[in-house]
């Protein structure tokens, strides 16, 4: 046999055929269920091809200034104020014991749980006129003040109070897995506190402190229902109304583009930003030995921390239980509880669907022996930054002409008279959550599956049996709490879920947080209170219980 | 029969190789050793023999069945090969029984014969415990009894005692190799420690940089090696250069490569080749003592030597029956 040099092993010709060998049902599977996710992008960007609508230049002379510049401002606005408070909690509870340090620990975690068009009509409530920061006043015999928060300030407020805890949560994880060692030696080396902080920590932490930001920003140009309520116009907000009151696909299309544009800038800024930084790995570094201090200062550094749980979680949660007690007659019925029910169903079933998504997306590219496909496979986690208004209608798009097809199909072949079949339905709402929040489920189920070592499943290959009695019989057992948790993070996403479910939802099926967004749009804020403290009590117990399984981990 | 033909892999699309233009067979019933440093490629071999990597070149045939071609993969579940991981890979959530019995495809009598798996490594009656239950050298017993169970054309050992200390290693070495002899199948196994190899293994393969430096049995390697690589991986030698060629007065054929074991060097003993010598220094390695000498000439060498009682100045040769002597 001749030896095999590298110019012929490496040649075009002998690399299709090894392609053609290592290619097997599974790679193929893995790109069915990345482009299959990337449908509604992939609609969007030939959508564009058709041109813009009629009213694109008018809006474009109009108001396109006004979205750019509300959407920079919100951009600026709500990272100083999630720096602030995400940052300065972390490093307050990482470095320093005070009073209740722990339960504070996971409180600040606890705004998560309010999506922020909830948290923004609860403020309404609070700096009402007649609201409760006056009624507090009045009792207290003090002057009455009129703060108007129905602006974009108002607005970078409310969404930087609900969004922080991303910062913290980052910043804290660096803090008190990687940040022991260094901070001691830099003690050592006789640097002061403040200098160690903004000299050493901060520039360490950055990769950590804007990961956290960049998914604060894909959340705060995600959002809709705040800026709706606080009648601030945004990208979100023009797609709407170029969507259903111009009824111009067109112009929505070409909004979404420019929305999505934004995003994948942040995502770019956030890789740029990385770029010179070695990733420390996994060596967990001492903790960092907390500091004590002088009783003052102790309860100085408490108020400082109770500051972000009160505004991001006590004062909204207290102000809609306030109007949950003057409201619960009216809402409180038999419908109600069967919307609920509605409500929750529609997110199991989505968890449940998603998660078997993110499954088979991760296990499919790990059977799938091209090198290729596991860097593809990367590009179906991607939905989470698109806002939910976006992949609402990249799904339209693509399941009209679907449907159109179909009806025209059944009824010039068989006759047959049929509505739509995806549109309108479950299916088209389910399949844009999945596509939206399969990050959320891939992410745990990733970090489980690669805590089991390679050479286990491949022994159970070694002994004769195949991928998919492996998985079910070997790995699944030993990734569970990663799926469980998957499906519970899904679960609560989709329960806050706003704009992608106002645009998809079946006409005769309601969610929570439609219902609260129906209340709060027609003129009965006080009614929202019930739905939106559902959605809170069910976002915040799976929170705590997840906290927990962790910790047991 | 398995047979190795040309096998190359490279992990950056040509521009290093893992293992390059590799051949090699082993006899039905063998035991065979891949010896080599980390890095020469010797668990990517095996990983290919396994079908968990596939080949850029060549081909793997098994018993007359053509497994791994550039054409042609078998997947690793249907290759009937029993591979024991460096580090085990029991699985956790399994009991002893459950681990053992796990790749057995006849139903019948599976328990029977996972108990008897069980009961050949010495591990009866500890069938109903868990992985993390055992010691190290009982996992690794029962990773033994795992890859046998469905009695494998070809057995497979990753680095079988890299994970143990050197008193239990010794003891395991046998028993482990009793077993394979028992149960009369082929086996390969990856070491890095010659002694390992030179103890159990029919025949030696070493790799270095993803080569084939040389295939023998064990006794060949050690008295006839190839290369002054291969003579250094069976114990310390010294390459006798030119200035070393002069100080014991031996002229040596120039066109090949010439070194000497480190036991075949005497002190104060007759030789053919003698020179003298004074002790730098002495450090005392307990059943051995490490010598630094400074031959006439000013040359300096080191020496191993049971007597920890040298004089200062020495006379130190050997014969040359001893010389080892390599094609350059």
């Amino acid at each position: 046999m001749k030896p095999a040099g590298s110019n012929e092993v490496f040649s075009i010709k002998s690399r299709l055929r090894r392609l053609k060998r290592d290619t097997n049902r599974w790679s193929i599977l893995t790109l069915a269920i990345v482009l299959f996710i990337a449908l509604p992008v992939i609609a969007i960007a030939v959508k564009l091809l058709e041109g813009p609508g009629e009213t694109w230049w008018h809006l474009v002379d109009n108001l396109l200034a006004d979205y750019i510049g509300n959407s920079v401002f919100l951009i600026f606005g709500c990272s100083i104020l999630v720096l602030i408070m995400g940052v300065g909690c972390a490093w307050l509870v990482a470095r320093f014991e005070f009073p209740f340090r722990k339960q504070l620990e996971w409180l600040l975690i606890l705004p998560l749980a309010i999506p922020s068009y909830i948290v923004a009509y609860a403020y309404a409530g609070v700096f009402d006129y007649g609201g409760s920061l006056n009624l507090i006043l009045r009792f207290l015999d003090f002057e009455f003040i009129r703060i108007d928060i129905m602006n974009k300030f108002g607005l970078a407020f409310v969404l930087s109070i609900s969004l922080f805890p991303y910062v913290y949560v980052s910043s804290r994880a660096f803090f008190l897995n990687q940040a022991g060692n260094l901070l001691e030696a830099s003690t050592m080396l006789g640097v002061g506190e403040f200098k160690s902080f903004f000299k050493l920590m901060l520039p360490l932490a950055r990769p950590a402190i804007v990961a956290g930001l960049v998914l604060v920003l894909m959340e705060v140009l995600n959002d809709y229902g705040a800026a709706q309520y606080f009648g601030v116009n945004t990208f979100t907000t023009g797609i709407f109304r170029a969507w259903f009151s111009l009824e111009e696909p067109e112009t929505a299309v070409y909004l979404s583009a420019l929305l999505i544009s934004m995003v994948f800038a942040l995502i770019l800024f956030e890789k740029w930003q990385r770029r010179n930084m070695q990733v420390t790995g996994n060596k967990a570094s001492r903790h960092i030995h907390r500091k004590v201090g002088a009783p003052l200062m102790q309860w100085f550094r408490f108020f400082l921390v109770l500051i972000p749980v009160l505004l991001g979680f006590l004062i909204p949660v207290a102000q809609l239980i306030y109007w949950a007690f003057l409201t619960a007659h009216k809402v409180f019925d038999l419908n109600f509880i069967l919307l609920s029910l509605q409500s929750f169903g529609i997110a199991l079933i989505t968890a449940i669907v998603t998660v078997l998504f993110a499954t088979l997306l991760i296990y499919f590219a790990k059977w799938s022996s091209v090198k290729g496909i596991k860097s593809i496979s990367k590009l179906g986690i991607l939905g989470y930054a698109i806002p939910g208004a976006v992949v609402a209608i990249g799904i339209m798009i693509p399941t009209l002409t679907f449907d159109k097809w179909f009806i025209n199909i059944m009824d010039t072949v068989f006759g047959i008279e049929t509505g739509f079949l995806i549109n309108g339905t479950l299916v088209a709402l389910v399949y844009a959550y999945s596509v939206r929040f399969l990050a959320v489920a891939y992410n745990p189920i990733e970090s489980t599956a690669l805590k089991v070592s390679d050479s286990i499943p491949d022994s159970s290959k070694m002994l004769g049996v195949g991928n998919f009695k492996t998985f079910f019989k070997i790995e699944f057992p030993l990734i569970k709490t990663g799926i469980l948790s998957a499906i519970i993070l899904v679960f609560i996403d989709v329960l806050k879920e706003l704009p992608l479910t106002l645009i998809l939802k079946p006409f005769h099926i309601n969610t929570l947080a439609v219902k609260a967004f129906e209340y709060a749009s027609d003129e009965m804020v006080m009614e929202a209170a019930i739905p939106s403290l559902f959605i809170i009590f069910t976002a915040t117990i799976p929170v705590i219980f997840l906290n927990r399984l962790l910790i047991k981990e | 029969m398995l047979s190795i033909n040309s096998i190359s892999k490279s992990f950056d699309k040509g521009k290093n190789f893992a293992l390059k233009d590799v051949s090699f067979q082993v006899k039905e019933g063998a035991v065979c050793a891949i010896v080599g440093e980390s890095g020469s490629g010797k668990t990517t071999l095996i990983r290919l023999i396994a079908g968990l990597e596939r080949p850029d070149a060549g081909s793997i045939v098994l018993r007359g069945k053509e497994l791994s071609s550039v054409k042609k993969l078998v997947a690793p579940e249907k290759r009937k090969i029993g591979l024991v991981f460096q580090e085990y890979a029991l699985f956790p959530h399994f009991d002893l029984l459950k681990n053992v019995s796990y790749g057995i495809s006849n139903l019948k009598n599976k328990k029977q014969r996972a108990l008897e798996m069980l009961d050949l490594v010495g591990l009866s009656g500890l069938e109903k415990r868990y992985p993390h239950q055992l010691s190290g050298g009982q996992q690794q017993r029962v990773a033994l009894a795992r890859a046998l169970a469905p009695n494998p054309s070809l057995l497979i050992l990753d680095e079988p005692f890299s994970n143990l200390d050197a008193m239990l290693r010794m003891q395991l070495r046998n028993q482990v190799f009793e077993i394979i002899k028992k149960t009369g199948v082929t086996a390969i196994f990856v070491t890095h420690d010659t002694q390992d190899a030179l103890s159990v293994a029919d025949e030696i393969l070493i790799l270095q940089n993803g080569k084939v430096i040389q295939k023998d049995q064990a006794s060949n390697l050690y008295t006839k090696p190839n290369s002054v690589y291969v003579a250094s991986l069976f114990g310390n030698t010294i390459q006798l250069n030119q200035e070393l060629q002069t100080a014991f007065d031996c002229p040596l054929n120039a066109d090949c490569c010439h070194a000497i074991r480190n036991e075949s060097l005497s002190i104060n003993k007759e030789c053919e080749y003698v020179t003298h010598a004074r002790v730098l220094k002495k450090t005392f390695m307990g059943n051995t003592t490490h010598l630094l000498l400074k031959l006439d000439n000013g040359h300096q060498i080191s020496v191993v030597t049971q007597d920890d009682n040298v004089a200062d100045h020495i006379k130190i040769g050997f014969n040359s029956t001893d010389v080892l002597e390599f094609a350059t």
